[in-house]
């Protein structure tokens, strides 16, 4: 199921969090109970008084006063020592060690490196199951946040301030997750997919990453490749094994590889990249990729181009 | 002294307030009644504003995926929503009532600075004249109502909307600053005499601790206008990342002084529970010291709790240690309270008029609110939850479910005093229901939405299971409570013209605002009687056995 | 009851000063925050002149002092023309400093030290404009005084309304203390 919770942890991480979580429901549910019982039992209790009847005037005991003051401070310490916990189990520090992967946010978008082996991709982040990940998060223009609650904590992104986190993904699957900080126009389309993979797939995955952009075979994609050269497209985008390098919009050398378009606004079908392709501003306003005035056949070319991009 | 009736205590120099009739003299008037509803009054407007905003998200979520609303309309929405909300409508409406009953209480004839009352009241109007013009000069703000750089720079907020609401809340600021200073110096020097600090009314107590929260707090959040503005207008950098600048540094300025304020909004609405519960229950107020003390707990602790807003920032573990723990320990003297009126409650011959019935809910759902705070405060947790609808429950709990009910009851307990005519019960009841269904329908559900994962600020969200469901009966919800609205609406029109005369002392309360007229005479009253317990009226009505004798320790 | 009314305005203008005085330590954190982290532009220690400004400032201080003499003129009992006198130097010495504080600003300004410069122009000139506006908010105020003290051959205004202004004279002046002090001193010092 496509639940996004914090409640359905992926990682040991997350599962700390998650139980912390229940064990101060359960106390919060208890505190609960007994304000709203002794609130409902003076209601009940009430009920057969006449108006004018004067009760007794008590004006305090500082024994009550004390209990209610000193039980509290008892519960929210052993929620605080609880709490300080579960804080270290979650996010030691990263000591001397290179981030395995590196999320750059942009409005509205996420560029993702991975290391040692450099491959670069762009809102679907691949991981492998069973390794301890050091993520790096910073921000290329505002304040964003990373988050996949089945991953665990948020993490800011925040410019001149590189944050990290540490998720250990220990079941296969696919994770979605969004920015959770309020970055503009589009921050509700800025969506994140994780798709955790066993060791050996994931590997598969980031050679192919890793390859240059396929030449394209078709008569249309050649156009489309000439046209993604001779328009602006290559200002903003980068296709590896093509002189296109722009950094201001997500890498395309795999594009047609990726589930969704456009930071989650569509599935990747071809209808979908042509609508994106052809009137980025009407499906996703504000967003940095402008609309362009081309013919329609100049559109299914560049499409027909991006969908070779394996 | 301490036996017989006094003269109100009030300014020396009589205010010669001319003669003017209608209009003109509220206008012009420097009286802290007059300006007190005034302040209602501009409350009231910019509540309906809110409302019709919150309605516009609404509607607007009320299915994923949903195009009705354009992304920058819903982001200016929210943003003038949430400022609204807070500087226009619960700070005002507080200081109105403050305003109106703080001297009354203390048996003075006016607030220390009638003219600075009514500078504060219109700059304050200003203010919010000032935040609505952005929608014709270019675009209302959209960064949301705590403005994060770089966001709310230049470079990404181009529209001059974010320079307007910096302006507006600046004029606010200075607005709320003077108030509050008036009021303390109020409280400090027009006391009647017999009125000694032991013996001030919690109402009195806690707008007056509340009053230090504001002279405090408001000067951070002027400070980091300031900067904004330098920013924006005279292209200074401090928030400028290619600079080198610090973003965060902008966030602690603006939460430490956006944690006191959210303490700003609700002690006073503390206050008026804590004059209605005993009245309706016909009994004292339980542990008045405490209750005193605990204020004053709460006003300290807020000052050191700013970086709970900002978990998710990096910003290390013996910082979030020292912050978390304040955090959680601040419900120690709010459950102080809790319990206190409980006891207060406790035994009492209770009257269920629609004010107390709005106090009641008050205690059940504050309590939720403070709870899903105390949530937060545990970091981890807040690492997972913060900025999702599970934050939006928390506040509306505490500021609706808090500060707006506890308004509404005071607004059914004081109507009386103020307008000479009682608020019908019979509509009132049909509001309160209403709103308590209304209310817990629209935001207890946003509880789920945030563990399933929606994110707050989105204009739409995907169709993930239970996220359309969810938000449709929340958005049925808010139509309830818009109703309840209309209800209480036409309950005050009806009121005003058809509604039972009121007489000076419809609750018998026991506090001095009740010997005066319903509403009060120019110069609130012609003596105040002996004040030698906490509840002058009720030492009037049982000679034989005054709250004196009784009033020594907690 | 005058003594009440006394009370009163002294007890606004402290509730008044106290939140001026969380305004500026803010603003001296910013300052000090951006100090902290300078890169190689423009900073404090390379671009500011602590001797001519001190000599400035000194007037600014000595200002404290005419202020207070000249309350103690305007008290009941030995109420003197020499109030006039001394308000006069309070405010002349005010306006020297201001006068001190425009020749280091168009000496920076001619270096190319602006408020959009780096993050050193930013809050420098943050701070200290700030301080610059209370200053001359405070010879305004100065200047109502004495001009009504003037007119009305010192029958007004009333002791406290004196005092009140001398309060918030006091307070700029104190907050110039903290300034020089973190921007100026430091800078030479460390
Ligand atoms: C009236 C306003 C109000 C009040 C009173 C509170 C009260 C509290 N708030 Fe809340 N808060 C807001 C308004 C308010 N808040 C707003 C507006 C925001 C969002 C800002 C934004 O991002 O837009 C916010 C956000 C917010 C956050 C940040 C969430 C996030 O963005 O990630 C946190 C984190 O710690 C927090 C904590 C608390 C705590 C611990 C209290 C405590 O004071 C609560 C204490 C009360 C109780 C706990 C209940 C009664 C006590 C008992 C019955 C005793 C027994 C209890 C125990 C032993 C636990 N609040
Ligand atoms: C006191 C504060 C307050 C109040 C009362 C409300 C009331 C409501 N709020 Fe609001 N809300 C905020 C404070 C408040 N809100 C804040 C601070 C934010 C954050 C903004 C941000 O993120 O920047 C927010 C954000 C917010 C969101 C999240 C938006 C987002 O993140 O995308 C939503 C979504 O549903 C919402 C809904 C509602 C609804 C349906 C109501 C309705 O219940 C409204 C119903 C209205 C009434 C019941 C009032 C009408 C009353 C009268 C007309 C009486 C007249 C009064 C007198 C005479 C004195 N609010
Ligand atoms: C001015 C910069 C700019 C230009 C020019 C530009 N783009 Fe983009 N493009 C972007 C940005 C920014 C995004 C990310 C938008 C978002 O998700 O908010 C993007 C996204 C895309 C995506 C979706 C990528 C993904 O991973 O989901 C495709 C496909 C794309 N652009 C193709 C093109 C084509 C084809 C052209 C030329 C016709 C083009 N772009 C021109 C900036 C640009
Ligand atoms: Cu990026 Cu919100
Ligand atoms: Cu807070």
């Amino acid at each position: 199921m496509d639940v996004a919770s914090p409640l359905l942890p992926a990682t040991p991480q997350a599962e700390e969090i998650a139980r912390l979580f229940y064990v101060d429901l359960v106390i919060a549910g208890v505190i609960f109970v007994v304000v709203a019982g002794l609130v409902a039992t003076v209601i009940i209790r009430n009920r057969k008084r006449s108006p004018d009847d004067l009760p007794v005037q008590n004006f305090g005991s500082e024994t009550l006063e004390w209990t209610w003051t000193i039980i509290p401070v008892m519960i929210v310490t052993g929620l605080f020592v609880y709490t300080m916990k579960v804080m270290h189990e979650v996010d030691p520090k990263p000591v001397g060690r290179e981030a395995d992967v590196e999320i750059i946010a942009h409005q509205w978008w996420w560029e993702v490196h991975y290391h040692p082996s450099g491959a670069v991709t762009a809102n679907e982040i691949h991981l492998p199951v069973g390794r301890d990940l050091l993520f790096q998060v910073r921000s290329a223009d505002v304040i964003h946040d990373f988050w996949v609650p089945a991953l665990g904590q948020k993490v800011d992104a925040i410019p001149n301030h590189p944050n990290y986190a540490w998720y250990d993904v220990d079941k296969p699957g696919t994770y979605l997750g969004t920015c959770a900080e309020f970055c503009g126009a589009e921050h509700a389309w800025m969506r994140i997919r994780v798709i955790a993979q066993p060791v050996p797939a994931f590997g598969f995955w980031v050679e192919e990453q890793l390859l240059d952009a396929r030449p394209p075979t078709g008569s249309a994609a050649k156009a489309g490749a000439a046209l993604f050269a001779k328009h602006t497209c290559m200002n903003c985008h980068s296709i590896r094994g093509t002189p296109a390098n722009g950094d201001i919009g997500p890498d395309l050398t795999h594009l047609a590889s990726r589930q969704t378009l456009a930071a989650g606004v569509f599935r990747n079908t071809p209808e979908n990249l042509m609508k994106w392709v052809s009137d980025p501003q009407k499906y996703k306003p504000g967003s940095h990729m402008p609309t362009m005035d081309l013919r329609r056949q100049s559109f299914e070319n560049i499409v027909a181009y991006l969908e070779e991009l394996k | 002294m301490n036996g017989g009736t006094h003269r109100p205590t009030g300014p020396e120099t009589i205010w010669d307030v001319p003669e003017y009739r209608g209009l003109l003299s509220w206008v012009t008037s420097v009286d802290h009644k007059q300006i007190g509803i005034m302040y209602l009054l501009a409350a009231g407007s910019f509540f309906l504003v809110g409302l019709f905003e919150a309605l516009l998200m609404r509607t607007q979520l009320i299915r994923p995926e949903n195009n009705w609303l354009s992304p920058e309309t819903y982001n200016q929405i929210f943003t003038m929503h949430g400022t609204t909300m807070i500087f226009l409508v619960i700070v005002p409406s507080l200081l109105g009532f403050s305003m109106y009953f703080v001297p009354l209480m203390i048996g003075a004839r006016d607030v220390a600075f009638p003219r600075l009352n009514a500078f504060g009241f219109w700059i304050t109007v200003l203010g919010g004249l000032l935040l609505y013009f952005s929608f014709w000069a270019g675009g209302a703000p959209a960064a949301g109502w705590f403005a994060y750089t770089p966001l709310s720079e230049k470079a990404y907020s181009y529209s001059t909307g974010q320079d307007y609401w910096a302006l507006a809340l600046l004029a606010i600021g200075v607005g709320t600053v003077a108030a509050a200073i008036n009021i303390i110096v109020t409280v400090v020097t027009l006391r009647v005499p017999g009125m000694t600090m032991r013996r001030l009314p919690l109402f009195v107590w806690m707008t007056f601790v509340n009053a230090f929260l504001i002279i405090l707090a408001m000067p951070a959040l002027n400070a980091s206008l300031v900067m904004l503005l330098a920013d924006r207008d005279l292209n200074a950098l401090f928030f400028e990342p290619q600079a080198g600048a610090s973003e965060l540094l902008w966030q602690n300025y603006f939460w430490f002084f956006g944690h006191p304020e959210v303490y700003i909004m609700i002690l006073p609405g503390f206050g008026m529970i804590s004059e209605v519960i005993p009245v309706f229950s016909r009994k004292t107020i339980y542990g008045y010291g405490f209750m005193a003390l605990s204020t004053v707990a709460i006003a300290f602790l807020s000052f050191g709790v700013w970086v709970h807003h900002m978990f998710a920032t990096g910003l290390g573990f013996p910082i979030y240690y020292i912050f978390a723990g304040a955090s959680m320990l601040i419900a120690v003297p709010t459950g102080v309270k809790i319990f206190n009126w409980i006891a207060t409650m406790w035994g009492g011959n209770i009257q269920f008029s629609t004010a107390m019935l709005f106090a009641t809910a008050f205690i059940v759902q504050f309590t939720v609110g403070g709870l899903t705070g105390v949530t937060f405060a545990a970091v981890p947790i807040d690492w997972q939850l913060t900025d999702t609808y599970f934050v939006v429950a928390h506040f509306h709990y505490t500021l609706f479910g808090g500060g707006l009910f506890a308004l509404f009851a005071a607004i059914y307990y004081w109507f009386p005093k103020m307008t000479g005519r009682m608020l019908s019960e019979k509509l009132g009841k049909a509001h309160f229901w209403l709103i308590l269904i209304g209310f817990n329908t629209t935001f207890f559900v946003m509880h789920p939405l945030g563990l399933l994962g929606m994110p707050r600020r989105v204009f739409t969200y995907p169709d993930l299971p239970y996220l359309g469901l969810l938000n449709e009966v929340s958005t049925i919800g808010a139509y309830i409570l818009a109703t309840s609205i209309l209800v209480f609406i036409v309950n005050v029109v009806y009121s005003l013209r058809q509604g039972r005369l009121a007489g000076a002392n419809p609750w018998k309360g026991w506090t001095l605002e009740w010997i005066a007229n319903s509403p009060p005479a120019v110069e609130n009253f012609a003596f105040v009687p002996p004040v030698r317990s906490r509840r002058p009226l009720w030492d009037l009505e049982h000679p034989d056995d005054p709250d004196w004798k009784h009033e020594g320790g907690a | 009851m005058s003594s009440a009314l006394t009370e009163k305005n002294k007890l606004a203008i402290l509730l008044f000063l106290v939140s001026e005085a969380v305004f500026f330590v803010l603003l001296i954190v910013a300052y000090v925050t951006y100090h902290l982290r300078q890169g190689n532009g423009p900073t404090a220690s390379n671009s500011l002149n602590i001797v001519k400004t001190g000599v400035f400032s000194a007037f600014l201080f000595a200002s404290s002092y005419t202020v207070w003499r000249a309350g103690l003129s305007f008290q009941a009992g030995n109420r003197s023309w020499k109030a006039l006198a001394w308000l006069a130097v309070t405010i002349a010495f005010g306006l020297i400093f201001l006068v001190g504080q425009g020749l280091e600003y168009s000496d920076l300004i001619r270096h190319h030290v602006t408020i959009s410069r780096d993050l050193f122009g930013t809050t420098f000139f943050t701070l200290t404009g700030f301080h610059g506006l209370h200053v001359s908010v405070g010879l305004i105020m100065l200047t109502v005084v004495l001009w009504i003290a003037g007119r009305s051959g010192m029958r007004k205004p009333k002791p406290a309304a004196v005092e009140v202004v001398s309060y918030y004279w006091h307070f700029v002046d104190a907050v110039w203390v903290f300034i020089f002090g973190v921007v100026y001193l430091w800078a030479f010092v460390g």
